[in-house]
């Protein structure tokens, strides 16, 4: 019989995997459910991005809509008012969020645990209420639709859904990849080491201060992206959408669920609560306020107080029972 | 000019006398707990509702609900550390700070769910008085509701520094290790901590009522105002909370009359960033953390 390597085993996986999620569009017609699997990607995505900084370094944000409304805004000013693809929007978004990072980051590291979740909430909240005020630059609180321009790929517009589909896989497989390098750098065991204890790191000699600013920029970089992808699927753009708090805790929420600080934690995660809310609007449907939230919340808590690994905490305690039970091989 | 600048001022004080009850608490559960409670807010939500029903329902007064919804929210305290904050608790900060904000997101998507979005209000026969004292004008309920949040803190202060338990909560703040050494069974004093928080919260809520609207979101007004005076008046410091929640009503008032109506939030982000950029520690000093 011949015994494949763990490692073997493992990109066989991977490669059934992705050969199952390059065909679903193929094989899934239905527009509704495209749509749900296009926001699990998207949400991974920013999950990951999120989990990135939040989930390696432990430095819980709640406020990467910053960067999401900063990604969608300026590919959608360059789009509208200057007539540059989104392509190119999307990468100056993400510079730009990378930009706008080093200042906020440098006011909000200045404090730690709590108080650094709660000035990256107002972060964002003041970024928010900048561009509902500013309406000259960018159209106030009414926002502004998308010029729909048919299929024109360039412009990050396509006639089906299953285009974006491919886009939204394209990018989280990036943010994934990403993740897998850092995780396996030098970076990514002194994230580790800032997550688990700042002090006892920077007494080891890890530069916290730079592993911070260096990770968030590479974090804001990636969310900036999913907001451009976003408003280019729903070509709408309005400061309450692009920088809504809901992104930034469901970006948290996702990958604490799932398995904070584990590559397929915001992945698998995402997929649980996207899944859930689906199902709960096809049951009660979507006339109730705040049903969504409420069963999240209720799930987070759960989380935390029975399983703070995550789900990717309970997939690898029932595979290492797994293992023991098999008899040894000779 | 003189007079402009006057009732601005007075506005602002009134309404810091509020913030300064929910601010009191999120420094309280700080000092004592070492926890951030991210649910501050949807306890004054919680206050005001408690509130509503009770003057909708039996006409009773908000201010006489007080004695209703700072009791039910003391024991809510209580049952909230003793359940669900005593089992986070320890060098980890993911669980304390998502347990907390898993809170604030339950109860505020509840009451969306229960009560729907829209704005409740009482209307009592003092909500349209108001004195006029040398050409300013301010409302009795108001000053109603900022005397007896004075009043509240004032007995918190003499509650904290002459009782046994007062100075046991003050022990285990200053010295968590040390006041367990002395006996100080510490699940106790963070359980009367809670509650006095929340009760405190759920006092301004009731005193709210008269001249404010509920609504599941309310809180969030009052909690992100209490998290910049507790920073501003260095954390799990009382006396700093409470200055610095008149001076933040102050700011705020003096916002909305030179900068613009809708601007109150605009100045207490002002407020917050400044803070952290200049002053990260609080204004009485200390560390940031």
């Amino acid at each position: 019989m011949i015994t494949l390597g763990i490692r073997t085993r493992s990109l066989v996986l991977l490669a059934i995997g992705i050969a199952v999620l390059i065909a679903l569009p193929l094989v899934v017609k239905s527009s509704f459910a495209i749509d749900i699997l296009i926001r699990i990607l998207l949400f991974a995505f920013i999950g990951t991005a999120w989990n990135l900084m939040g989930g390696y370094a432990k430095q819980l944000s709640l406020g990467h809509a910053a960067y999401f409304g900063l990604g969608a805004y300026t590919s959608t000013i360059l789009q509208i008012d200057f007539g540059i693809s989104p392509w190119i929007g999307m990468v100056a978004g993400g510079v730009v969020a990378m930009l706008a990072s080093l200042p906020i980051g440098w006011l909000c590291f200045r404090l730690r645990g709590p108080y650094f979740t709660i000035a990256t909430i107002a972060t964002a909240q003041a970024l928010m209420l900048t561009f509902l005020k500013f309406r000259d630059f960018a159209w106030g609180a009414e926002g502004t639709t998308i010029p729909n321009l048919g299929s024109a790929p360039l412009m990050m517009q396509f006639e089906t859904k299953a285009a974006y589909y491919y886009v939204g896989l394209g990018l989280l497989a990036a943010a994934l990849a990403i993740t897998y390098l850092i995780e396996r750098s030098w970076m990514g065991y002194y994230l580790v080491a800032i997550g688990e204890d700042e002090d006892a790191a920077e007494a080891i000699g890890v530069n916290a201060p730079r592993m911070k600013r260096d990770i968030y920029m590479i974090s804001s970089f990636l969310t900036a992206l999913a907001g451009t992808f976003y408003t280019q699927y729903i070509y709408f753009i309005d400061p309450a959408t692009a920088f809504s708090f809901s992104i930034s805790i469901e970006a948290a929420l996702v990958s604490i669920v799932g398995g904070i600080g584990t590559l397929w934690g915001p992945v698998i995660g995402t997929v649980l609560l996207e899944t859930t809310s689906t199902l709960l609007q096809s049951w009660l449907g979507s006339s109730i306020g705040g049903v969504q939230l409420t069963v999240y919340s209720l799930i987070l808590m759960a989380v935390i107080l029975w399983r703070p690994t995550g789900l990717m905490g309970m997939i690898s305690e029932a595979w290492q029972r797994y293992i023991s039970r098999k008899p040894a091989r000779a | 000019m003189w007079e402009t600048v006057a009732q601005a001022v007075i506005n602002g004080l009134l309404i810091g006398g509020i913030y300064a009850l929910v601010s009191i608490g999120v420094t309280l559960i700080f000092g004592v707990v070492k926890i951030v409670n991210f649910a501050q807010g949807e306890f004054v939500m919680i206050g005001m509702y408690i509130s509503f029903f009770l003057a909708n329902q039996f006409g009773i007064d908000p201010l006489l609900s007080l004695f209703v919804s700072m009791p039910v929210l003391f024991g809510a305290g209580v049952l909230i550390q003793h359940f669900l904050i005593r089992r986070v608790l320890g060098p980890n900060d993911m669980p304390q700070i998502f347990l907390t904000f898993a809170l604030s997101l339950l109860l505020l998507n509840l009451a969306l769910m229960l009560f729907t979005a829209n704005y409740r209000t009482v209307h009592t026969s003092y909500s349209d008085e108001a004195l006029h004292v040398g050409g300013l004008y301010i409302p009795v309920a108001k000053l109603i509701a900022f005397v007896v949040a004075m009043a509240l803190s004032g007995a918190l202060w003499v509650f904290l520094h002459t009782t046994d338990l007062g100075k046991a909560m003050r022990a285990a703040a200053q010295n968590r290790d040390v006041a367990m050494l002395m006996g100080i069974n510490p699940n106790r004093v963070f359980c009367v901590a809670l509650g006095i928080a929340l009760a405190l919260a759920g006092a301004a809520g009731s005193l709210l009522m008269p001249f404010y609207s509920a609504y599941p979101f309310v809180g969030q007004v009052f909690v992100l105002m209490a998290f910049v005076a507790v920073v501003l008046g260095t954390l799990g410091n009382v006396i700093g909370a409470l200055i610095a929640s008149l001076m933040m009503g102050v700011a705020e008032s003096l916002g909305i009359q030179y900068v613009g109506a809708d601007s109150g939030l605009i100045v207490v982000f002002a407020m917050l960033l400044l803070t952290l950029a200049f002053k990260p520690t609080g204004l009485g000093g200390g560390r940031a953390r």
